[in-house]
């Protein structure tokens, strides 16, 4: 299918700094630019360097990176809102934005008269904003302030309603910049599931966030921009690994030397390592090279949910029986760990560290050394998998019972 | 001129003509247009509601403030120093004021416009001469209701209304288009360049006298009356007291040099505007 968003070697420069922007600084400035004609000074600077990709319909492209990455730029040459330096960006269809989604909103109106203001400011129709009002009144649950003014609103409120406006577009492509961090938990379960459902519609979705988890289960692919500079497109497993290895710190200590190489699982026929069953058996083979001489230390093993920054396990050598280690300087040891994936679907990275328990800290520590993604169709959500089944049961025992119990 | 523009130079402008730069703004005028073809009525909407709700006297300060004014310049004009006008002074004067007002309420809202909806500016994405030609609206909706007093000073003066008064819708509209034109113009320089609005206003101080409002184009001779008969808005002043006060029709010199401008101010300023809404959301 032909792309819905098309960004084609896009680059961006701004100018750092203030401008002149009275007509008082307007002609000293003139005359400088013509005594001394203008270049590409240091006050200038690329937000994004040759950043290209493509949406088509019903796919979902996630974005991340640092804060300064580049990603608001992005959004904003997608809106239309700026345009490119060099390259273009073209985007097919009616564009609806989840950015900002309580910009227009005038605090001396009511919510009734937001609504209408806001989707017109969105694009919408006034005739499709009547058809679907209740509905996204109720979305953002505010039916009994709506005809307050919005200034008694709070600004939860103010962006649920806003969020649910620009929800009850009927978009080909829909840009999202961090509106899930709005409302509570039941409210930000509803967004997501809304976004999933625009997917599966056929719009095409870009998504700009922090919510690595949400990332993962939403989008298709990735894109890692670092400081305006594209990283990385590929796969969510791939991409937000190499974002959050990148993120923690590898070899932190000096003191030793660790390598680390995750087995595929024992018994499986040539599968992936990043594609894990859950209740499969992990290998993990560790050497370490010793710089300094030590009496007494242990090797950790912590396996972390990369998307969410999750603390999921953590053990270490003396706890399974391996003596305290005793080294000199330029020993080297080496040691297998095995470890069962009792994981939901996700990805998840490991991390091995050498500790010395007596003087609680660190010799070493290697995170994101390898990442390996559990692959599931049973649980939507969770860390632990506890291996839900079920059937239906027909006949007396304990429907009866229950059912019993509650019409009493 | 070119050079007063406060453009980036754009690394991709070269290759193109300008031929096909008017083009293709031209096309993207007319689709944003159609878009977004309900923004407009809602952004208006908007202004005219505030209004309403935050004044206590809601509309009637569109009838009260001409009102006054030509209770001001009555008193200076009829007893001070007396000029000669065709029809009633009062009444002369308020169809001025009316005409003048439209003008300059319309662009004192304009000029601001932007700068006063940065949010919406940096953050979201729709034509931005949605500002200044809501600006234009709510003042045209201002003078409409004040000229429910001008019908009944026409009435009470005996006015007949001729046939010439079919002119009027035309009158209107090089009035609107002239204005919507500066509209678009000054919300833009001001973006750009902060102080425009306080020249602007003492350029507006001096134009309403340059304008013939409140006295005859007669009673000023000269070099100064021919650069007064030059200035638009004095054609346009002049053209709305010959259709409705004279029967007559407009002085086709000085509403046809207005017409003029207006039709090609109004294309330009809008495709100026246009090609530069683009840097607004990083200048503002």
């Amino acid at each position: 299918m032909a792309p819905r968003v098309i960004f084609d070697s896009v680059w961006k420069r701004f100018r750092r700094g203030e401008r002149h922007d009275s007509l008082r600084d307007l002609i000293p400035a003139m005359i400088g630019r013509y005594l001394k004609p203008r270049r590409e000074d240091d006050r200038d600077f690329w937000a994004l360097r040759d950043v290209s990709f493509e949406v088509e319909p019903g796919r979902a492209l996630g974005i991340v990176g640092h804060n300064g990455a580049g990603k608001s730029t992005i959004l904003k040459l997608l809106t239309r809102i700026m345009r490119p330096t060099r390259g273009r960006s073209v985007l097919q269809g009616r564009v609806g934005a989840l950015i900002e989604v309580a910009a227009g909103f005038h605090p001396d109106l009511t919510g009734r008269e937001n609504v209408f203001l806001q989707g017109a400011i969105m694009g919408m129709r006034r005739a499709e904003i009547l058809r679907r009002f209740d509905e996204i009144v109720s979305f953002a649950g505010v039916e009994q302030f709506i005809d307050t003014p919005a200034k008694r609103y709070s600004s939860g409120m103010q962006a649920r309603l806003g969020f649910s406006i620009a929800a009850h577009l009927d978009p080909d492509v829909l840009l999202v910049d961090e509106v899930l961090a709005v409302g509570d938990m039941a409210f930000q379960e509803r967004c997501r599931t809304r976004m999933a459902g625009f997917r599966d519609r056929g719009i095409a979705l870009v998504f700009v966030s922090h919510n690595l988890h949400a990332i993962g289960q939403l989008c298709d692919q990735v894109l890692l921009l670092d400081h305006g500079v594209p990283v990385r497109l590929g796969a969510p497993g791939a991409v937000l690994a190499e974002y959050c290895g990148g993120t923690s710190h590898t070899a932190e200590e000096e003191d030793v030397v660790i390598e680390a190489s995750l087995k595929a699982p024992r018994g499986a026929n040539a599968r992936a390592i990043d594609e894990i069953h859950p209740g499969d058996t992990l290998e993990l083979e560790v050497s370490v090279e010793f710089r300094v001489d030590v009496k007494r230390v242990t090797v950790g093993v912590v396996v972390w949910d990369l998307t969410r920054q999750l603390y999921v396990y953590g053990a270490s050598s003396d706890s399974v029986g391996i003596p305290a280690i005793r080294a000199a300087r330029g020993d080297c040891r080496s040691f297998v760990f095995t470890l069962e994936t009792h994981l939901t679907r996700g990805l998840y990275a490991i991390e091995v560290n050498v500790a010395d328990p007596d003087r609680d800290r660190f010799l070493g520590l290697v995170r994101g050394i390898r990442h390996f993604e559990v692959v599931e169709r049973v649980s939507y959500d969770g860390i632990a998998n506890l291996y839900l089944t079920g059937r239906e049961i027909a006949g007396p025992g304990v429907r009866e019972k229950l059912c019993a119990g509650a019409q009493k | 001129m070119a050079f007063l523009l406060p453009l980036e130079p754009d690394e991709q402008a070269g290759s193109f003509s300008l031929t096909m730069v008017i083009r293709t703004a031209v096309r993207e005028i007319i689709a944003e247009q159609i878009e977004f073809r309900e923004l407009f009525v809602q952004m208006t909407t908007r202004d005219l509601l505030l209004r309403y709700k935050q004044t206590a006297a809601g509309f009637a300060w569109a009838i009260l403030m001409p009102l006054l004014n030509t209770a001001i310049f009555s008193v200076v004009f009829m007893r001070v120093a007396p000029v000669q006008t065709r029809v009633a002074y009062p009444l002369f004067a308020y169809c001025g004021l009316l005409a003048w007002n439209f003008t300059a309420s319309s662009l004192r809202f304009a000029v601001t416009s932007l700068t006063s909806n940065t949010n919406l500016v940096t953050k979201v994405f729709f034509p931005r001469e949605t500002f200044p030609f809501a600006a234009v609206a709510v003042s045209l909706v201002d003078a409409a209701v004040a000229s429910v007093v001008l019908v009944g000073m026409m009435a009470y003066e005996h006015i007949s209304i001729a046939p010439v008064v079919l002119m009027l819708p035309l009158v209107v509209i090089v009035h609107v288009a002239f204005t919507a034109a500066l509209a678009l113009f000054l919300s833009m320089a001001n973006l750009f360049y902060r102080d425009v609005k306080y020249i602007f206003d003492v350029v507006l101080t001096v134009w309403m006298f340059a304008s013939a409002v409140v006295y005859p184009i007669d009673a000023v001779g000269g070099w100064i009356g021919a650069l007064m008969r030059i200035n638009p808005m004095t054609g346009i002043v002049e053209a709305y007291r010959s259709v409705l006060l004279y029967g007559a029709p407009p002085d086709p010199v000085s509403f046809g040099t207005a017409a003029a401008l207006a039709a090609v101010l109004l294309p330009a300023s809008w495709m100026l505007f246009h090609q530069l809404e683009f840097s607004f959301a990083e200048r503002i």
